[in-house]
């Protein structure tokens, strides 16, 4: 069953200096080599509190903020420490459903199935309107009541801050599902986008593998979803390999930031000391992980 | 124990049904390519496994990585290389491994293009009717059949007791030599030309002498301007883009010779487009060496947002349509966050974008152009317009005050009874025309003037050396003839209400125009007003957009950064550089197709031998062109011809258009519109009329060029090229495989008929043109050749290892779509390691720096002039009312039919209007399962005051009802009718009066209602039926009584005017 996984679960803890010097050959050095002019990576270290989203003005703006987070996620991964979290600029969310659809093509979610949720509501009276587009991913509670509600030990909180489920441990009991605040908790009950069509379920993007928590498995395998509880993983298949979760790369209002919270210099410890940063559900007690702009 | 998945069970299984759908067939696409699991890498993420194409789930075409999993399209993608997905984008020299690991960002319809490839309701074999049209029965033949009964006609629905004859190509491709159909439409110019009645006749007999061995190929030897029979072959199209578009040319226009190739363009924005054309026409040579005003482009100008610090958006959808999100979101919410932008939104509907913005002004429909005439009105009385940039009369002027742009607003207008006739030239006051050497020879012309010194002087638009700087407002008389600028004539039009009277006609606050105003003239030149169909669906659509535009003129912002833009790409027809294969010139027998077309356009009613005085029949456009809405119902009047054989291209008239229902019954009758074959991927809402549908490649099975946006600043080319294996049965053709789509079926008819063209040596150059990508190739070459003749601006050469990664990528691909001999013979060894570096970059983008010029201008500048006032328009007349167009920019009442008589429908109460949301396009997005799960269904919007007033309750149900669909439904024809019902959703984002639902819904076909192929039912899938589709309510002209509302000058169709009813109904 190990041969199915593609990567540790854990990241790796780089501990000799050449391990580290083929880490940032590996990774550091082919994403940017060449596609960002050194001084505009040393500027945007050297500068923090210009970041785009803080204060960054049009004429100064160098590279994509994308770009600068995936960045600092390289950089990340070389932190034994990292705890990531996410930032949601409610300001900047268009209401698009981008994250929420990407999400559900990153990683194959059947229908019933959603990770990132966004509510849209209309708020005043005419003519002074306007709306509030509100994303909901995992929160990847520091304290997650959905945790100690597992029977089997199939889910727990881990190091890098993300709350992880065990497609082998998880029975789906679904005891889980009800203790999380945030909704963020879904069963998959194994049905295909084009059941009851003549494609009958079996559509060759139905039958892709699934490759959440770094683990490729068949949807209906063993170590797969099917019939388990599901949920956001920060894409963590996609972190581990450098990359952005799939709802923050696809942003296209930008409104979505990624990060290790421990590192100082990354955006999204710079965002998370804005005096508009806000937690959903403060009073649960959950301590989330994911911070909103307001 | 070995573990059997049921990916492998799949396999094994059997497949059911004909195979006539995708969903019948899905398991014939599992093709285990050698991909397989690379330890520790994330194997979708990497090159070999990526192919760079670009999205058309809408036409904003992003640019897009589309990853495979062992031949399958396992995500979706931005390519970071463009401006639409990543800001500020890579670099083109981008390392594709590099590459491979940025990942830009996409809408939600572009990630969800998947489940448009692999949507089990696509076709995969040819159908052709087993009943009546729009029966639902088909049945699968044979390609070749198809091919065959199309080239020759026949007796083809024989077996289910029609005895018709239907019209074969063969007899309709009439005339067959080009120096014949040269000379007969040299003939017809000249008869065009004449203006006396008698010796225009004397034209048409000698016409019917010099040719009298050719008449029995003549629609109507009396009336030769209407062309030969050729031009009752008609292929009219939705989406199309570059490459596609050429290829359909090289067959109907080239091959077969008929003058009737129309688009869609009136049902997107056609008024806003044929705006900028009349905008942009020149007064210098046309291609004959005459001088006169020509070059108008079909094109229009939108805002830099990249440098703009006010924006003012006029009927277009930022956030959620628009052309589009990913590209122009993200400038919007930065810069409303970080306070270098502000924007306003003017709309009667609360959009989503009033969410960012400074100010939401909701006017009545179809009235902004007062709103703009209000804002002109106040910055001409505050003196709050750039005086320097309207004085430049010419290029010469511009040039001298560093502007790229300069306009003819201060030119000068000979009036007429109190009215602007025409411009000024100089021979109205006596003074001698101009000589000016062109081809080298002297041409003599009559030059406008402008005022100076309280003199009128002659302008020579283009002078590069004597500038004229006008003056702005003139108000005289110059030899008895009493004369004005343009200027002065804006300048008056805007006094004839006062602000309050502009506010009242818009229903808006005059603090709210004040607020405009004021704001659109404190940013220099970083102020823009960016218009889309919102004020161009309206029978007043050009005059809304020329206002607007007007004003962006008046802040002289045009070129520069931040202001107003248009678009540039790279050449992809090898005419700049002159190769390497310049397609232009590559037919060895082009046709030079002549006569009226069947939409009537870019031709004066009066000049042809079929004016019989005004009104005209039906409208004429000689300012627009791909009259979309006119189409079929003229091919059903026959006027000004029938139409023999109609081919449609991925459109949906039915679906799409206003009062799509006149369309439908257009096409009911096969002795009205002889024979239908239809091209597309699922048998939807239009083309189940059709005699035949060809099943069509998807969007990420085919080639194309997808072309820019007038907002993108840099000059770019995306490519779309195969991404997946074809959905569609592999046929063969000129001995070559490929899979059924419209290349396919066209190539067939061209070896049936044995056009000239195709084949062994197709190409004059000696090439052959037997499968798609010889053709496509030579335009990606094209591309990466670059536009000059030594290639010194062409893209580098491929390396080895990215030649391997490009062969690796495309492993899953079979030899009927990527063969790597042909491909490189097709492009032409010498380019191909180009081509391999273009396509392994899904295109050719320029660097983001390079789009910023010196001046505060952008370096890819429209640099011509723009016409504040329109001499072609003033000196035509409108074929109905034959009246003079309009030449100015103005306010006009909305609701008008087609003889400008005003609407009035007492006892409707409401306005009919309707939107984008980001989760559908249109007619083609339903088969999107994720898109739904997302909005399973779309609402009526009605205000909260308005829902009080009329008793309705959030969630009833109501019934859509208009003058003239007093109840409330679809015709489908053959007795079948749907119900035009929707659910009323209270909302407080609308301006109370009007009621607007989203387009995507309410589906009739597409995989929503059952069909039958073979004798089998295919059942309907009932989540692509939910919702209301209502554009059967909309106007139908009172006067035409077979088509929607329409803009007469720019041809729009109108979208948002129809006064309606909501009626409960019971249950």
């Amino acid at each position: 069953m190990d041969q199915s996984r593609y990567r540790v679960k854990e990241p790796p803890i780089l501990s000799s200096t050449e391990d580290r010097r083929a880490f940032l050959a590996k990774f550091a050095s082919t994403v940017f080599a060449g596609l960002v002019a050194p001084g505009a990576i040393a500027q945007a270290q050297a500068q923090p509190a210009q970041s785009p989203a803080a204060s960054g003005v049009k004429e100064g703006v160098k590279e994509d903020v994308l770009l600068r987070m995936q960045r600092e996620v390289e950089k990340a991964l070389q932190n034994p420490k990292r705890k990531w979290s996410m930032v949601i600029d409610l300001r900047k969310c268009v209401g698009c459903h981008a994250c929420t659809v990407s999400c559900v093509a990153e990683n194959r979610l059947p229908p019933g199935v959603v990770y990132r949720p966004v509510s849209e509501r209309e708020i005043g009276v005419y003519p002074n309107v306007t709306y509030r587009f509100v994303p909901q991913p995992c929160m990847q509670c520091d304290d997650p009541p959905c945790v100690p509600a597992c029977p089997y030990d199939a889910t727990w909180k881990r190091n890098d801050g993300i709350v992880e489920i065990d497609y082998l441990k998880c029975v789906g009991c679904d005891k889980c599902i009800p203790p999380c605040p945030y909704g963020a908790r879904t069963h998959d009950y194994g049905d295909f986008w084009t059941d009851k069509t003549p494609g009958k379920g079996e559509m060759p993007y139905e039958q892709l593998p699934v490759y959440e928590w770094g683990i490729k498995a068949e949807r209906e395998a063993d170590n797969g979803p099917m019939d388990k509880v599901r949920k956001c993983s920060f894409c963590l298949h996609r972190i581990s390999q450098g990359l952005l979760p799939q709802c923050v790369n696809t942003c296209i209002g930008r409104a979505t930031f990624f990060g290790d919270a421990t590192d100082p210099s990354s955006l999204v410890a710079e965002l998370i000391k804005q005096p508009n940063v806000m937690r959903l559900k403060e009073e649960k007690g959950t301590n989330p992980r994911v911070y909103y702009l307001v | 124990m070995q573990e059997v998945s049921r990916r492998e069970l799949l396999k094994l299984g059997t497949v059911i049904g004909s195979g006539a759908l995708l969903g019948e067939a899905a398991s014939l696409l599992q093709t285990a390519s050698a991909q397989g699991m690379v330890e520790g890498k994330y194997e979708i993420q990497l090159p070999e496994n990526t192919i760079y194409t670009s999205c058309l789930q809408c036409n904003t075409g992003c640019p897009v990585k589309v990853k495979l999993y062992e031949g399958v399209a396992s995500k979706i993608d931005g390519n970071p290389l463009t401006p639409w997905t990543l800001y500020p984008h890579l670099p083109l020299k981008t390392g594709i491994t590099q590459l491979a690991k940025v990942d830009g960002s996409l809408c939600p319809k572009g990630q969800a293009g998947i489940q448009t490839a692999y949507d089990p309701y696509r076709i995969r074999k040819v159908l052709k009717r087993a009943g009546p049209r729009g029966s639902g029965k088909w049945v699968e033949i044979p390609f070749e059949q198809a091919v065959a009964e199309i080239a020759k006609g026949g007796k083809h629905f024989a077996d289910i007791g029609d005895q018709r004859t239907y019209p074969g190509l063969e007899e309709y491709w009439a005339i067959r030599d080009p120096k014949v159909m040269k000379a007969m439409g040299d003939a017809v110019s000249a008869i065009w030309g004449e203006k006396d009645k008698t010796k225009k006749q004397a034209l048409v007999e000698k016409f019917k002498t010099d040719f009298k061995d050719y008449l029995g190929a003549m629609i109507d030897p009396d009336h030769p301007d209407l062309g030969p029979k050729n031009n009752q072959i008609a292929v009219i199209w939705g989406r199309l883009k570059a490459g596609r578009r050429e290829f359909l040319d090289w067959f109907f226009a080239n091959g077969l010779g008929t003058t009737n190739m129309h688009g869609h363009t009136t049902v997107c924005q056609g008024s806003l487009y044929f705006t900028g054309k009349a905008m942009s026409e020149q007064l210098t040579y046309d291609g004959k060496g005459k001088y006169t005003w020509t070059g108008g482009d079909k094109f229009y100008w939108q805002g830099d947002l990249s440098k703009a610090e006010f924006v003012i958006f006029v009927g277009a959808n930022l956030f959620e349509g628009n052309y589009g999100p990913p590209l122009r979101v993200g400038r919007l919410t930065q810069g409303t966050v970080d306070g270098s932008l502000k924007y306003a939104v003017i709309d009667p509907r609360g959009q989503k974008a009033i969410k960012n913005a400074a100010k939401w002004i909701a006017p009545k429909p179809g009235t902004d152009a007062a709103i703009a005439m209000g804002m002109m009105r106040w910055m001409f009385e505050q003196d709050r317009f750039d005086a320097r940039f309207l004085g430049a009369s010419n290029k010469a002027a511009a040039k001298q005050i560093k502007e790229a742009t300069w306009t003819n607003g201060s030119w000068l207008v000979k009036m007429k009874d109190g009215q602007p006739e025409r411009l000024l030239r100089a021979s109205d006051l006596g003074l001698p025309k101009l000589k000016k050497t062109h081809d080298g020879k002297e041409v003599e012309f009559d030059p406008p003037l402008a005022f100076v010194d309280g003199k009128p002087v002659v302008v020579d638009p283009n002078s590069e050396t004597t500038a004229v700087f006008g003056e702005l407002f003139v108000n005289t008389k110059l030899s008895d003839i009493s004369v004005k600028s343009g200027l002065q004539l804006l300048k008056e039009e805007s006094r004839k209400y006062t602000l309050e009277g502009w506010a009242k006609l818009a229903g808006v606050q005059a603090s709210d125009i004040e607020y405009l105003a004021k704001e659109f003239t404190s940013h220099g030149k970083k102020a823009v007003v960016d218009v889309h169909r919102g004020a161009s669906q309206h029978t007043n659509g050009f005059y809304n957009c020329a206002t607007w535009f007007t004003l962006n003129a008046l802040v002289g912002n045009l070129d520069h950064q931040g202001g107003f833009v248009k678009a540039s790409t790279y050449d992809v027809m090898g005419g700049k550089a002159g190769g390497p294969y310049d397609l232009g010139k590559l037919h060895p027998a082009k046709m030079p197709a002549f006569g009226v077309s069947m939409i009537r356009h870019g031709i004066k009613y009066e000049d042809t031998t079929i004016f019989a005085g005004y009104p005209a029949k039906r409208p004429w456009y000689p300012h627009a062109s791909d009259v979309y809405q006119e189409i079929l119902p003229s091919a059903a009047q026959g006027y000004p011809y029938p139409i023999k054989i109609m081919f449609h291209y991925m459109g949906s008239p039915a679906y799409s258009l206003p009062a799509g229902h006149t369309q439908i019954q257009a096409m009911l009758d096969p002795d009205k519109i002889g024979l239908i074959v239809a091209s597309d991927i699922v048998v939807g809402e239009s083309y189940m009329y059709a005699d035949y549908i060809v099943p069509d490649l998807s969007y990420l099975e085919r080639w194309e060029f997808q072309g820019s946006h007038p907002s993108v600043i840099w000059k770019v080319q995306p490519v779309r090229q195969p991404a997946i294996a074809p959905i569609p049965e592999t046929v063969k053709v000129f001995g070559e495989e490929m899979p059924i789509s419209m290349e396919a079926l066209l190539l067939g008819l061209a070896e049936k008929l044995a056009m000239p063209g195709y084949g062994d040596k197709g190409f004059s150059n000696g090439m052959a043109f037997k499968r798609p990508d010889d053709f496509y190739l030579k335009m990606a070459a094209n591309l990466a050749f670059g536009e000059k003749a030594d290639s010194s601006d062409g893209v580098p050469e491929a390396s080895d290892d990215e030649v391997k990664v490009f062969l690796a990528a495309r492993r899953h691909l079979p030899a009927s779509v990527f063969d790597e001999t042909k491909w490189k013979a097709a492009a032409g060894e010498a380019h191909w390691r180009r081509v391999v570096y273009l396509l392994n970059r899904g295109g050719r983008f320029q660097e983001f720096e390079k789009a910023y010029a010196a001046d505060d201008l952008i370096a890819n500048k429209y640099g011509k002039q723009m016409n504040l006032f329109f001499d072609k328009q003033a000196t035509s007349k409108n074929p109905m009312t034959g009246k003079p167009y309009y030449p100015l920019a103005t306010y006009f009442t909305p609701y008008q039919d087609v003889l400008g008589q005003q609407l009035r429908d007492p006892g409707y109460g409401l306005t009919l209007l309707t939107y984008r949301q980001i989760t559908q396009t249109k007619s083609r997005t339903i088969a999107n399962y994720w898109l739904t799960a997302i909005h399973p269904e779309n609402y009526l919007l009605l205000n909260a005051l308005d829902a009080e007033r009329l008793g309705l309750k959030d969630e009833q149900q109501v019934r859509v009802t208009s003058a003239t669909n007093p109840k409330g439904i679809w015709d489908l024809g053959n007795g079948n009718f749907k119900p035009m019902i929707g659910k009323v959703k209270l909302v407080q984002g609308i301006r109370p009066g009007n009621v607007a639902f989203s387009l995507g819904y309410g589906h009739w076909a597409y995989g929503s209602s059952d069909i039958e192929i073979n004798g089998q039912v295919i059942k309907g899938d009932p989540r692509r039926a939910t919702g209301i589709h209502a554009n059967a309510a909309m106007r139908v002209d009172p006067v035409l009584k077979d088509v929607s509302l329409s803009d007469l000058t720019g041809g729009s169709v109108v979208f948002y005017e129809t006064k309606v009813n909501l009626v409960p109904v019971a249950g």
